[in-house]
């Protein structure tokens, strides 16, 4: 109970700089046995380095075959027509990035000697890997490599010799921000790298700098991020701060959703019927249940709220049950709709209150079905994109979108199975314990091959469900058992006086756990989450196994199945694996970032 | 009379029951922790229960607002039963407020949520009014400043005047304190005791586990000896201090004092 | 309130009244329990008599007949690739031989990974800054791109290797490198293995009894009694003469023969009785145990509904098993029937009958008409699916263990070494008996973990085509349509390597358990 907040300017500063000399003699050669393992580990290093080296420059390896299919990569068969769409849905992800930097202070505390430590520590590996590179290298590439590390040895001295106290010194966030913002824009606007692509089905190449039509709108969005931290950052002065983090949380739930299936897909809608069957059934879901909602949240009336909800949760199992023998037709959101509003009667004795909050309950609801039917029609509604393969998401946008779904759909999943587990009600118990470890026995290639093969046949007749959802349902349902276990983890850290608290209190066991219990055990497993995240976006890889275009499949089999580059595994290969490790290593360090953070004290 | 209502004066024997535990029994295991104890609290009555570690003081009090259940016996508050009718339960622990030996304070709350959260979701209070109600008692236990600070931020004793203050602000007719100052700094001791000698004065009906010997022998109307499990000795602090009737309680007393 | 009160005025407790049913924390919490269950068993009845259906329709019902046919499968590698007169390779044949593939690359993953992950763990930790950075580039690296990336690259860089000949290699003969992969000169289990550990194991015994009395007599007495040595000693001496006499043991071939025909001729009626009594059993005693627990010196403490609904539960669940064992699965009591004599025949055929004497033996790297000789007498073989998978998974685990490893010392505090130095034990003393017990307890939950995980990871030899039980079962659903039969033959094969990694790491971890307050 005795957190302390250590105020970020109180940490100790970095310890004062030796000299070259000195501190190879401190840590390379300080003893014979140490010497021995200096040249043992230079010797592998070298070694394997020069391995690499010879895989990626060998002399079948044809790199084209990644630069003319770098849209292939990262959106699949996307129309060029409509890039527009991804270009706008990259602005609406920079721009909440940017508002998250400001609404958490993200503050990494880096000083300029480690700045110049990394630059100058770049630049000597580059010049090794010039130095060392095998004879099939390109001249071109090699000049490349010493003129980098030369420039980049030769900036970092300068700017330890210029800025006195560099040990001392730190860079503001947004000056990293910038710094790391200028240095990709650069390279897109001036760096020669050629620019390649398909004309009719042949690949093209010219000489000189990427096609302005990529530089220009990526300059743009780092421009958008930036200048959304600076408002963020404004913003957070004169408002609460608390208000802003909620709000971003919801577009991070929320904003995706559409992005993907809103703006990505762009739904044709038949404004018609959307006018005359949808808008009315939302109208009447938002309308009528927020009603009931009001009325019912009325903390005299929470008897009758508890005997309306059963009634309404008996109501929503009719509904299907009618479905599973075909009694009578009923869109499948109208039966989700019953369900939901069932369940929200039955919570109205817990979160009724005065009018305001009464109000609030019904609003929230009414806010949350208008979303919610709005993101369902357009999901149900045929795609206008012209598309030779059919799933509209591929390659690094199918890896990114799966993932993120993965983790949000089996987040609640996850609460729900490690609340059941750690229960003191025996048969949730057993339910959840054997639904976790099944699942968690079993390899994920399993469960997905059993949902894209076999779900098809568990549905009823006539409900049809596409290959990418059935792998997503799949997914979903493996990675809740590993949610569940990590959420277990911090439910078990809440300390028996929470719960003795909440309950001399006289808080009911929803509002305990909703109010009490969660959030502390969340808090606990934010870093055990953020592994889960990068272990979900690393496993993404297995959906090419099953079917889907991501990265690995484009890699592995579209592009070595090109005329022109057959056979030509390995580029591609390489490059995936620089994507994927460039996205888990980013995420990993600033998981660690923030765990030191929460260590650090109650953050706020 | 029986045990329970002893050593009571005329005025108080009057006055309404608002705790009746009879015969109430509770096993942990093979351990009984409780072997049929039979008190009466008073309204407006302050109670302080002594007794060695392990006596079962603790379980008593925990067992009055059902943080344990009891096996046999029946434990009535304010006329209402403890059993397993959830109307009963949701009633009683309502009714009654709890502090306890290791604060329990929310640590992801500010002192103002913590206080204010029950009033809100249980008693259904506009946030305004709760907020209001809240600053209240925190000027009534001396630290009015601290309303935006987190618990982690504050001393142990602040922390104990917060908990008190949240269990006040549900309006409790019966407050039981569970060694509120066990786990406290000996300079801290004092402001926790000073607040609880404030609702004393109030006509709060107290029920107190403590070691406290000089705040019992001010504020207790009754005390209460308790030994594996059972009631030894009801009495006046009168009495108990200057001529404990049992072996046990006079032992007990000359270890502790 | 029903009480009483009696003469002296003081109110006697005759009992509690009765909250109304809905009302009765009791019987709500069991109620809602008890609909979730409902529930839960009612989709799965749905969606089975939906898949029924459905299958019914397209004409394959589930069924598990087809084990014995004909399996018309060609296999990558294994135990057993082709079928021959005297070796049906049935279907069942061919998920087995998959089986063996997973375990054989999932036991090697284990061990090379943990050698690789505890070398490279120790190197994160070094003085050196050089042996820290290169270490944590290898753990950094590694364990940031997916494994299937990882095995599928490997995959196309041993495929663009030089062609397989005779003299391919960097030293040839003994060790060949090449796109058909990778060979090694081997050491393998010979045909007398099993009769030379059966002997050591019996001779061991009265060896185990002396070094026990010598124990404790350096326990009794101090000094040293030579125990350890002694035991190795022994152990030698029995290993050399158990190497030329093992041909003795060849006797136990025909009395595990006698016990597979014993446990052949249970009758189907006998075992279901027996397991239901089992199931009755198990019942009876759970009951009995928990009676026992709520048993106090004042006697049986007042069940609250609460438990009578456990009992209940109990009695119902275990009445459920008998059902099932006699009415809904008779199959399952001749399954038992059947592989366990089955288990005992396996057995019975590695003892006797003219085996070779030589329990291990070695061999290099043969070809057969330019090709790696699949299985048997050769050296250790790694066709490119077996080696891609295989480099794939170790190298991408042993980064995981690495960081287990390193975080496992570094949970050691520095006070505990200090204490044993000041103690006077020796750096080597210290670190075996109070630096590493310490260690390994907090390493060993996570490396279970891994090791989980890598046998779950074989199953992405289907990438490469290597021939584990999923690419195998996949295989044979794509030919007889049994999909439903093959997932639940996969689920019951990894729950049972799950269940044994589990168990094992759990043994070790309750041994080294400190009893903690």
């Amino acid at each position: 109970m005795s957190e302390v907040t250590v105020p970020a300017a109180q940490r100790a500063p970095e310890a004062e700089s030796v000299s070259p000399g000195r501190w190879v003699r401190e840590n390379l050669f300080s003893s014979v046995s140490n010497a021995i393992q200096t040249m043992f580990f230079s010797l592998v290093l070298l070694g394997l380095l020069r391995w690499v080296l010879g895989q990626i420059f060998s002399e079948e390896a044809n790199w084209t075959s990644v630069a003319t299919n770098m849209r292939l990569l990262f959106t699949y068969n996307y129309p060029t027509e409509q890039f527009v769409r991804i270009w706008f849905a990259a602005g609406a992800l920079f721009l909440a990035v940017g508002a998250s930097f400001a609404a958490w202070n993200l503050n990494p505390m880096v000083t300029v000697r480690r700045v110049g430590v990394a630059l100058a520590g770049t630049g000597a590996v580059s010049l090794v890997v010039g130095l060392i590179a095998p004879d099939t290298t390109p001249s071109a590439v090699r000049t490349g490599f010493f003129v980098v590390g030369i420039g980049l040895v030769a900036l970092a001295l300068a700017v330890l010799k210029v800025v006195p106290e560099p040990h001392r010194r730190q860079i503001p966030f947004i000056g990293l921000l910038a710094g790391v913002a200028g240095v990709i824009c650069g390279v897109l606007w001036f760096f020669p790298f050629g620019d390649y692509g398909f004309a009719d089905g042949a690949p093209t190449a010219e000489s000189g700098t990427i096609d302005s039509s990529t530089s220009l709108p990526v300059t743009v969005m780092f421009l958008i991020m930036i200048g959304t931290y600076l408002a963020g950052r404004a913003l957070a002065r004169m408002i609460d701060l608390g208000w802003l983090r909620r709000t971003m949380i919801g577009w991070w739930v929320i904003g995706p959703a559409f992005i993907v299936f809103l703006v990505l897909r762009d739904p044709e809608f038949d404004w018609g019927y959307v006018l005359a069957v949808d808008v009315p059934m939302g109208a009447a879901f938002a309308l009528g249940g927020g009603a009931l909602l009001y009325l019912l949240a009325k903390p005299s009336r929470s008897e009758l709220a508890r005997v309306i909800g059963a009634l309404l949760v008996a109501l929503a199992l009719f509904h299907w049950v009618a479905a599973f023998f075909g009694w009578y037709p009923m869109l499948q959101k109208a039966r989700f709709s019953f369900a939901l509003i069932a369940v929200a009667a039955l919570l109205a004795p817990t979160f009724a209150g005065e009018r305001a909050a009464r109000l609030r309950f019904a609003g929230g609801w009414f806010g949350f079905m208008v979303l919610f039917h709005w993101l369902l029609t357009g999901i149900n509604t045929p795609s206008t994109l012209d598309i030779a393969a059919p799933p509209f998401l591929g390659g690094f946008v199918l890896t990114v979108s799966i993932a993120y779904y993965v983790m949000l759909a089996s987040f609640p999943l996850g609460v729900l199975l490690s609340l059941a587990r750690t229960s003191k009600m025996p048969i949730f118990r057993v339910l959840a314990t054997t639904y976790i470890e099944v699942v968690r026995g079993v390899p994920l290639i399993t469960v997905l091959f059993f949902f894209s093969i076999m779900l098809p046949l568990f549905l009823p007749g006539g409900m049809g469900i596409s290959d990418l959802a059935a792998v997503f349902a799949g997914y979903t349902v493996f990675s809740a058992a590993y949610m569940a276990e990590n959420i277990r983890g911090g439910l078990q850290s809440v300390r028996r006086g929470q719960y003795e608290a909440a309950d001399a209190l006289g808080l009911t066991t929803v509002q305990r756990t909703a109010f009490i219990v969660l959030p502390q055990a969340l808090r606990v497993s934010i870093p055990n989450l953020v592994g889960q995240a990068i272990a979900t976006f690393k496993e993404t890889s297995l959906i090419a196994i099953v079917g889907g275009f991501d990265l690995l499949r484009i890699a592995n089999s579209t592009i070595p199945n090109q005329p022109d580059f057959l056979g030509q595994k390995r580029p591609a290969l390489f490059f995936i694996s620089l994507v994927y490790f460039v996205v888990a290593y980013s995420m990993s360090r600033a998981s660690r970032n923030l765990e030191e953070r929460l260590q650090a004290g109650q953050a706020r | 009379m029986s045990i329970a209502d002893q050593a009571l004066t005329e005025e108080m024997a009057s006055r309404r029951d608002m705790i009746v535990c009879r015969g109430v029994k509770k096993w942990f295991g093979d351990f009984q922790a409780l072997a049929g104890v039979d008190v009466t609290v008073k309204d407006r009555e302050v109670m302080v229960v002594l007794g060695p570690s392990g006596s079962g003081k603790s379980t008593l009090i925990r067992c009055i607002n059902r943080l344990e259940v009891h096996q046999e016996g029946e434990i009535v508050v304010d006329g209402v039963e403890m059993s397993n009718d959830m109307r009963n339960i949701e009633k009683i622990r309502s009714e009654v407020g709890m502090v306890f030996q290791q604060f329990n304070l929310f640590p992801h709350l500010t002192v103002l949520d913590n206080i204010t959260l029950a009033p809100i979701w249980v008693r259904k209070r506009a946030r305004v009014e709760a907020e209001a109600k809240a600053m209240e008692l925190l000027e009534r236990v001396g630290i009015p400043e601290q309303a935006n600070k987190f618990p982690g931020q504050l001393s142990g004793g602040q922390q104990q005047r917060v908990a008190i203050a949240r269990s006040l602000a549900m309006e409790p007719k019966i407050m039981l304190f569970d060694e509120p100052t066990s786990a406290l700094d000996p300079e801290m001791i004092s402001e926790v005791l000073d607040v609880m000698k404030d609702l004393a004065r109030g006509g709060m009906t107290m029920m107190v586990v403590t070691h406290e010997m000089g705040f019992a022998r001010e504020v207790a109307d009754r005390l209460v000896f308790m030994e594996s499990g059972d009631v030894v000795e009801v009495g006046t602090p009168e009495h108990f201090f200057t001529n404990p009737r049992e072996e046990r309680t006079k032992l007990f007393l000359s270890q502790i004092l | 309130m029903t009480s009483q009160t009696d003469d002296s005025g003081t109110a006697v407790f005759t009992g509690h009244t009765r909250p109304p049913i809905w009302r009765n924390t009791s019987v709500l919490k069991w109620l809602v329990q008890i609909v979730v269950l409902v529930a839960v068993l009612a989709v799965f009845w749905f969606l089975a008599a939906q898949a029924r259906t459905n299958l019914s329709a397209k004409g394959i019902p589930v069924s598990y007949d087809w084990l014995d046919e004909p399996a018309n499968i060609q296999l990558g590698e294994g135990i057993q690739t082709v079928d021959t007169e005297e070796r049906r390779l049935t279907m069942s044949r061919a998920l087995w031989v998959g089986m063996v593939n997973t375990l054989r690359i999932a036991s090697i993953g284990i061990i090379v990974s943990t050698i690789i992950g505890i070398a490279v763990g120790i190197a994160r930790l070094s003085k050196n800054w050089l042996a820290r950075k290169v270490s944590s580039i290898y753990v950094e690296t590694l364990r940031n791109v997916p494994v299937l990336v990882q095995i599928i690259l490997w995959l196309a860089i041993l495929g663009s290797l030089g062609k397989l000949t005779a003299d391919s290699g960097p030293i040839p003969g003994w060790v060949i490198v090449s796109q058909k992969g990778i060979s090694l000169p081997r050491v393998f289990l010979a045909d007398g293995f099993y009769q030379f550990v059966s002997m050591v194991l019996v001779a061991m015994v009265p060896v185990w009894f002396v070094r026990r009395s010598l124990k404790r007599r350096q326990d009794r007495e101090g000094g040293n009694t030579h125990a350890t040595g002694f035991t190795l000693a022994a152990l030698a001496v029995i290993a050399v003469v158990a190497w030329f006499a093992n041909p003795v043991m060849a006797f136990l071939g025909p009395i595990f023969g006698s016990v597979e025909s014993a446990w052949g001729s249970i009758p189907q009626g006998l075992m279901q009785l027996l397991l239901s009594v089992a199931a009755l059993g198990g019942a009876v005693l759970w009951i009995r145990r928990f009676l026992d627990s709520r048993r106090t010196p004042a006697g049986l403490a007042k069940l609250i509904d609460d438990d009578w609904f456990r009992m209940i539960f109990a009695v119902v669940a275990s009445l459920l098993a008998v059902l099932v064992v006699v009415r809904g699965w008779p199959g399952l009591s001749s399954w038992i029937i059947n592989s366990g004599s089955d288990l005992f025949g396996v057995i019975a055929d590695k003892f006797g009958d003219g085996r070779g004497s030589r329990p291990i033996d070695a061999m290099r790297p043969t070809l057969s008409e330019g090709r790696f000789v699949n299985y048997g007498p050769t050296g250790l073989t790694m066709t490119v699916f077996y080696a891609s998978l295989f480099f794939g998974l170790v190298f991408y685990t042993s980064s995981f263990i690495a960081e287990i490893v390193r975080g496992g010392i570094l949970a050691v505090p520095a006070g505990q070494s200090e204490a044993a130095a000041a103690l006077g034990l020796s750096r080597g003393q210290a670190l075996r008996k109070v630096v590493l017990p310490q260690a390994f307890r907090v390493v060993m939950p996570p490396l279970g973990n891994q090791y989980l995980n890598i046998t779950k990871n074989t199953s992405l030899g289907i990438a490469v085509g290597f021939s584990e039980i999923v690419q195998v079962g996949q295989t044979v659903y794509n030919k007889n349509s049994q999909t439903l039969a093959v997932f639940s033959i996969y689920m019951v094969f990894y729950l049972a390597c799950s269940l044994t990694i589990s168990s094992v790491v759990n043994t070790i971890n309750r041994r080294l358990a400190i009893v903690e307050r």
